[in-house]
């Protein structure tokens, strides 16, 4: 690239004045260019808001149609909890955002290709999420920026007594309890703040041979217990 | 990383779990491409773990962000119909002199642009379907290169940015004719990848400022902007 020569224009000195940014909270920003189109199909009359009652498994399919209305609803009522996960992983506001961002586009895009027969929606969202959020910090973003990052509390025993929603929740806790506690801690930290082997095993001062056979072993022991014929992979217990 | 059956299968739970390095993940992403046995195993994974991010307590996402995802999203489906094209709000002044000064900027750099449009297009990226690349102004060197890949747009560093610890770099599209920036969010100094449903249009700038640490609070470019680019598709 240095025998490539720069174009004259890009020589041009540096302009020093800056963008004049709006007001802080100018509803007039707010609803300007180009959002009040969006804002508009949003608010339309014709549209009643019966989200409550919809699932979101109904809401990815219609954004598979490319219903705006869709995507807006399942942002309102799943964003909160997404971004959660993207916070807890990223541990960084800004970070947390660009995976949430990244990750709705996705679905945006990819919307058609969720199978219900694989799973539940909120499933599948928490998945693309978590991914996006592991990708942005295995690029080093979580390293360079130069942070303080805050401490990961130890949280094993209340955040078991939180998975209670649901029948998988309820039996993937079970499942977990019956677990080593050495397995359980090991899985539970790589899922939910997104340290890779080598993070748990400075973590945990363990070998890192020994995190990693704890972790398979605990795989092993999570997935027999949740699927105990072993013959249905892909069907939850 | 083996045939037998249980072994992909755990190597497909380490996998959803996020416990691998960035290569083995990477590696397992490939393989799971070509070899639908290991995706469906992700998928089964994915179904039997995802319960456990009940735990997690939910937290309110920042309020610009909605307006980030729609600007990626459905906007973009919104003005494939012309009769829904929204009507330019009425520009602001200043703006417009700082908008037209960076146009005659990176202008410039189209002929840049267009040479590495050229390697991308008969180089090992045939897939690559659009290039800018952003430099500073006062400097001869391009800071910045951005790509099409599939869906989305890299953008990495051709040289190494230095940032202040207490700033981040916020990426900014601005299409041809429009008054107002769109943020697509925060540019590490390593660079990212960015989903987009659309590839950005034919003399979209891009534009790179320098922001409080994450990200403007006002919806618009607040610091000065240091690198700039104008986006030349390939067709």
């Amino acid at each position: 690239m240095r025998t490539l020569s720069p174009s004259a224009a890009c020589l041009l000195p540096h302009p020093r004045s800056r963008y004049s940014p709006p007001r802080p909270r100018n509803r007039g920003f707010a609803r300007g260019f180009p959002f009040f189109v969006f804002e508009a199909v949003l608010t339309d009359p014709s549209q009643p808001d019966n989200s409550a009652s919809v699932s979101a498994e109904h809401l990815l399919a219609r954004c598979a149609e490319r219903d705006p209305v869709a995507l807006r609803q399942l942002y309102e009522r799943q964003s909160s909890r997404l971004y959660g996960i993207a916070l807890r992983i990223t541990r960084q506001p800004a970070l947390a955002a660009d995976a949430l961002q990244d990750a709705f586009v996705n679905v945006w895009q990819k919307a058609a290709s969720f199978d219900p027969e694989r799973g539940s929606a909120e499933g599948w969202l928490t998945g693309i999420v978590r991914f996006r959020a592991l990708d942005l910090i295995r690029l080093g973003s979580r390293e360079i920026s130069g942070l303080e990052l805050p401490e990961i509390e130890d949280d094993e025993p209340n955040a078991l007594a939180r998975l209670v929603g649901s029948a998988e929740a309820a039996a993937l806790r079970r499942c977990l309890e019956g677990l080593d506690a050495d397995k359980r801690r090991l899985v539970m930290l790589a899922f939910l703040d997104g340290l890779t082997h080598q993070e748990l095993a400075q973590r945990l001062t363990m070998p890192l041979g020994t995190v990693k056979s704890a972790i398979r072993r605990g795989l092993a022991g999570l997935r027999g217990c949740l699927e105990p014929d072993g013959s249905d992979r892909g069907q939850r217990a | 990383m083996s045939d037998n059956p249980t072994d992909r299968d755990l190597d497909a739970g380490e996998y959803v779990l996020g416990v691998l390095s960035d290569v083995e993940a990477r590696g397992i992403a490939a393989r799971a491409a070509a070899d639908p046995e290991l995706a469906a195993a992700i998928a089964a994974w994915q179904a039997r773990l995802a319960p456990l991010a009940a735990a997690v307590e939910a937290v309110s996402a920042p309020p610009d962000l909605w307006r980030r995802i729609a600007a990626g999203t459905v906007l973009t489906t919104v003005a494939e119909n012309p009769d829904q094209r929204p009507r330019a709000a009425a520009p602001e002044a200043r703006m417009r002199r700082q908008i037209g000064l960076w146009r005659a900027v990176s202008a410039g750099c189209l002929a840049l642009a267009a040479m590495f449009a050229g390697i991308a297009y008969f180089g090992h990226q045939p897939t690559a379907r659009g290039v800018a690349v952003l430099a500073a102004a006062g400097s001869p060197a391009p800071a910045f290169l951005a790509e099409a890949v599939s869906g989305a747009i890299d953008i990495r560093p051709l040289a190494s940015a230095a940032v202040p610890t207490d700033r981040d770099l916020e990426l900014w599209s601005l299409p041809a004719g429009a008054t107002r920036p769109v943020s697509l969010g925060l540019l590490p100094a390593a660079g990212r990848r960015i989903a987009l449903a659309d590839l950005p249009a034919e003399r979209t700038q891009l534009l790179v400022s320098l922001e409080p640490r994450g990200g403007s609070p006002t919806g618009l470019p607040t610091g000065p902007v240091l690198y700039a680019g104008t986006w030349t598709r390939i067709e």
